[in-house]
């Protein structure tokens, strides 16, 4: 793998790699792709992919709101005053991040 | 439900309560199997004569439970607490158990040793130069320490029942969608369910059954429809490639013999399409990761960076520093497995031999009832990599991920001590064949139960 | 600067990718309210923040309402629809990637019929597929403040082939759309409100030589901003071409202060969305019961509407067009018909007065206390003589003040029309003793003076003399 496609896939996945780091990771990177150049050995024309293990469908969630008191069976309720607190900045409830233009 | 009954007194007698917590002091301070951990006030909780009721557990520190940290064993969460608790956690709650702490783990499950943990170091408590096994290696060493009766887990490629097999513990890995996800801490969605580490087997069905159930908090959860329970044909996994250490060898001969011993019908089995199993698993797995670790930002929680002038510097210098090398790395081919003009090539690919390799297990569930195979090439190694690389590492998943590439039940068993580390073996049935593996697990364990590392006590308790 | 003459030397292609806002009463994948006027950051949870170890749970109305708009949009519908994951870092967004739908969205190669000024005009429609919308940045300062009460908001998204051929096209054509969602009940269309976008794929080229360089026109608020930018965009690029220069593929946004189109400053990186099925979430397959409830919520469309109006009710294309702008307004005419009303009339009492006193109280009509019943309560009363038309006025603008039915106004204020010959002659005798001068000249030949007299009657009735009979008296007595 060259170290511009190593670069271009890091900034898809909004990483910065540091000069150790493209080396380190870019060597595992291309040994781990090496071994999956193995799977075009395999035959696979007629196989559907399967992105679900077991594919039972038509789940869906009835339309209405969650009132977070947890009075019913679904484990919905949460902890707001954890999430502000989670929260780096926190200025009459919204979260504050910089943005000097 | 003798061994849970011990157990109880740690909540329910104040006088055990503080002997448990010397013990425990002392001995995690070796192992380091909880990255944080509290007890109740004196006396304050109640034994309602439920199996679990009253119980302490532990939980993998991937899996939220309110009012806890959510670390991932990564620097990018270590000071994030959870908002709500997970759907297995709360099923278990509702049952009486309670969470004493949570467990280390390898960076958001990515490892087999847990030495990829950012926060701290978890050893193995048969010998703690050597691992406990990963990447729920704090689950399982806690359980083996005889610090907690129980430990949950999460298994996306073999992580409960490796580290289980490591710390001659069992390890269960349930059947995708039995056990909800909600709650876990994604790294590969369709392959990864939350398990049980346990001492016994019967803890492990109690656990197991206790904290299943149809979620609508995850629409993938599936309800349970047990297949029939009885094992008459064991399948055995013929490793004849050399590729098991003579320690591990000789564990699985001994397992095989007792198997024979014991009246089942033992027929050996091969699975052709074993080869593609790890690249497979690793591309699905590292892709679906690259999307699940694009949360973490820095932006409504988790570590940011002061010096940030833009969002997009936020979170570029969030995620540089916060995510460790393995983490950077999986991510890095997740994202390029699924790039325009590569996805066909590996990410589809993969999924067209994940059904293949479904097939082949489909046709040997119609002939044996459960299979056996290795859980692990080797015993527990030596802390960092001079004994397996981490390339090595992923490569040794073969075994375990499989149970994860067809979504079938696994277990983790103890077969033997080999120069004093045990060795497990590790059992699959089809789907919602659990009660087929307890079933196995439970002969096994009248030969030979979980044995205790030096260090061990149960007289606090007795 | 005025609606701007695209220079006919080329063919302009407009796609659309429009987003609506499903009304529904939670987010797409989680149970928080589906709104986000609200303070900042109260209608959030740890699924649409994007927290570690959350799921997605598929919204059961908003899939219904995909469906529902795909079908009235003449789709083919799926048999078995996915959601996948777009993979893009953008800070509003929690989870850095978008559920959308792609490979397999509710509905493909569909068609909508609009009218474009005496022409009927389809437009081809790409796909329609359900997505969820991202948050909110306030920039303040060197600092930004998020908001996440939108994330995770339901988005259905369609897309169109570019078959739109002008601004104005496009304008009417957004205008028809609007409506038709509106008719269904899926959105309420305020472009202004942003609970419908529109962004818009511009490219020009000589008559035939196809779709020219693309480029992506965004921020256009109204219908009537498309059209501005989609003019000013497709000038903007004869001009290039005519003077030999070379159209570049871009993203461009509608400033609507300076009414001309600006090159947004993006980064040069491809985007490369690495789509993949979510995982989370398992396919839907629409059986039957489903199909059944998508069929059902279909509603005769504004077209269609239009024209039933005209053939049915002798409407012309104006009074029909004003009639089935909102589905509510059609079927309200037809329920004030059908309780016995003349169209015209009908038709005439709401484009003028009714819509003055809508107008003067901001109000809907549909909400409004002139139900249907009343309406046509009050328009019988005129057809049968009990009152006049003024005096119906009257009662009309009581109905709207005092929420009353307008048979018990007119009795409650006696304002019924006096057609007793007695009763009148009793009045009319008192009016001439009054006006002994005027009577005299009327007698002598002065005519004109005879409708001074009959003000004075109908002054001492309040209007109510049935004025046939005041006429038929009145010239009795003075002849
Ligand atoms: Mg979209
Ligand atoms: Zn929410």
């Amino acid at each position: 793998m060259k170290k511009e496609e190593l670069l271009t896939t890091a900034s898809l996945a909004l990483l910065e790699l540091e000069e150790g780091e493209v080396e380190r990771l870019g060597e595992e990177v291309a040994r781990m792709l090496d071994y999956f150049e193995m799977m075009t050995k395999l035959d696979v024309d007629g196989l559907e992919p399967t992105t679900h293990a077991f594919q039972k469908t038509n789940r869906l969630r009835a339309d209405v709101l969650n009132n977070n008191n947890n009075n019913n069976n679904t484990n919905n309720s949460f902890n707001r005053p954890l999430i502000m607190e989670n929260g780096n900045d926190v200025e009459d409830d919204f979260f504050v991040i910089p943005n000097v233009l | 439900m003798k061994d849970l009954e011990g157990w109880k007194k740690v909540l329910t007698d104040q006088d055990r309560a503080k002997k448990y917590r010397e013990y425990i002091t002392g001995w995690e301070k070796k192992i380091g199997s909880l990255l944080e951990w509290k007890l109740p006030e004196p006396g304050k909780y109640r034994d309602d004569g439920s199996p679990l009721s009253a119980v302490p557990f532990a939980v993998k520190d991937n899996i939220a439970v309110e009012g806890f940290k959510l670390t991932c064993g990564s620097k990018i969460l270590e000071y994030v607490k959870a908002p709500y608790t997970a759907t297995g956690v709360k099923n278990l709650q509702d049952s009486g158990a309670w969470v004493m702490g949570k467990t280390n783990l390898d960076e958001f499950g990515m490892g087999s040793s847990t030495d990829n943990s950012a926060l701290q170091k978890t050893n193995n408590p048969y010998d703690t130069s050597r691992v406990a096994g990963g990447s729920s290696g704090g689950s399982a060493a806690a359980v083996a320490a005889g610090i907690v009766p129980f430990a949950l887990g999460t298994d996306t490629g073999g992580s409960v029942r490796q580290p289980a097999g490591f710390c001659g513990i069992y390890g269960l890995k349930p059947t995708y969608g039995v056990v909800s996800r909600y709650g876990l801490t994604a790294y590969a969605s369709s392959l990864e369910v939350c398990g049980v580490c346990a001492r016994t087997v019967d803890t492990t069905r109690s656990v197991f059954h206790a904290m299943r159930g149809l979620d609508e908090m995850d629409q993938t959860t599936i309800d349970f429809e047990t297949v029939s329970s009885g094992v008459k044909t064991v399948g055995v996994l013929k490793v004849e490639d050399g590729s098991l250490s003579a320690e591990v060898a000789a564990s699985y001969e001994t397992s095989i013999a007792r198997l024979k011993k014991l009246g089942y019908e033992v027929r050996e089995i091969s699975i052709p399409a074993m080869d593609y199993v790890v690249p497979a698993y690793y591309t699905i797995a590292t892709a679906e990761a690259s999307a699940n670790l694009a949360r973490f930002n820095g932006m409504r929680y988790g570590l940011s960076p002061i010096f940030a002038e833009s969002p997009e510097d936020l979170m570029r210098y969030s995620r540089n520093m916060g995510f460790g090398e393995e983490v950077k790395t999986r991510i890095l081919l997740g994202t390029f497995v699924l790039r325009s003009g590569f996805q066909d090539q590996y990410y589809v690919r993969a999924q067209k031999i994940r059904t293949l390799i479904r097939q082949e297990l489909d046709e040997i569930f119609a002939e044996c009832d459960v299979i056996m195979l290795p859980l692990f090439p080797t015993a527990p190694f030596h802390h960092g990599q001079s004994e397996l690389t981490s390339f090595q590492q992923k490569q040794a998943d073969v075994y375990t991920c499989l149970a994860n590439m067809t979504g079938s039940p696994g277990l983790a068993v103890p077969s033997s001590l080999e120069k004093g580390l045990p060795v497990g073996v590790q059992f699959m049935a089809p789907p919602c064949g659990e009660e087929r593996l307890f079933s196995v697990a439970e002969e096994l364990e009248k030969v030979f139960p979980a044995p205790r590392p030096a260090g061990y006590s149960e007289e606090w308790r007795s | 600067m005025g609606d701007v003459l695209v220079n006919d030397k080329y063919e302009t292609f407009v796609g659309l990718e429009i987003h609506i806002h499903l009304l529904t009463e939670s987010k797409m994948f989680c149970g928080c309210k589906a709104n986000y006027g609200d303070e900042p950051n109260t209608n959030v949870c740890p699924v649409c923040l994007g927290y570690p170890g959350v799921l997605p749970t598929v919204n059961e109305r908003a899939m219904e309402m995909g469906y529902v708009v795909a079908r009235a949009l003449n789709c083919r519908l799926s048999r078995k629809t996915y959601f996948e994951r777009k993979n893009y870092f953008y800070p509003d967004m929690p989870k850095n990637y978008q559920i959308s739908q792609f490979q397999e969205p509710v509905g493909v190669e569909g068609y909508m019929d609009f009218e474009f000024g005496d022409e009927i005009k389809r437009i081809r429609i790409h796909d329609v597929h359900l997505e969820e919308d991202a948050g909110k940045m306030i920039h303040a300062g060197d600092m930004s403040l998020q908001d996440f009460n939108r994330a995770g908001y339901p988005l259905l998204e369609i897309v169109t082939e570019p078959d739109l051929k002008s601004g104005e096209e496009t304008e009417a054509f957004l205008r028809a759309f609007r409506r038709t969602v509106r008719y269904l009940g899926v959105c309420d269309g305020n472009m202004d409100e942003g609970s419908m976008k529109c962004d818009a794929n511009i490219s020009i080229n000589l008559p035939g030589a196809g779709l020219g360089t693309k480029v992506e026109l965004k921020n256009m608020n109204s219908p009537r901003f498309v059209r501005r930018g989609l003019q000013y965009e497709a000038q903007r690029q004869a001009s290039v071409l005519d003077e030999g220069g070379k159209l570049i593929q871009e993203t461009r946004l509608w400033n609507e202060n300076r009414d001309i189109t600006e090159s947004m400053r993006t980064k040069e990186m491809a985007n490369d969305y690495r789509y993949f099925p979510e995982p989370d979430m398992p396919p839907f397959c629409p059986d039957d019961a489903f199909m059944a409830a998508v069929e059902e919520a279909q509603v005769e469309l504004p077209l269609t509407r239009k024209h039933k109006l005209m053939r049915k009710y002798s409407l012309s294309s104006e009074q029909a067009e004003f009639i089935h702008d909102e589905k509510g307004n059609a079927d309200y005419f037809e329920r004030v018909l059908a309780l016995g009303a003349e169209a015209q009339s009908v038709y005439t009492w709401l484009s003028s007065d009714v819509q003055k006193e809508l107008n003067l109280l901001n109000m809907t009509l549909t909400r409004s206390p002139l139900s249907a019943e009343r309406f046509a309560e009050l328009l019988r009363l005129m057809e049968e003589g009990q009152i006049s038309g003024k005096i119906a006025k009257q009662v009309l603008i009581d109905v709207f003040e005092e929420n009353e039915d307008p048979s018990r106004i007119v009795e409650k204020k006696g304002l019924s029309q006096i057609s007793d010959p007695a009763a009148i002659a009793r009045i009319i005798d008192k009016v001439l003793g009054e006006n002994e001068q005027v009577v005299q000249a009327v007698r002598e030949g002065e005519q004109k003076q005879k409708g001074f007299l009959v003000g004075q009657i109908m002054k001492e009735t309040g209007g109510r003399a049935a004025p046939a009979l005041v006429q038929k008296i009145l010239s009795e007595k003075l002849s």
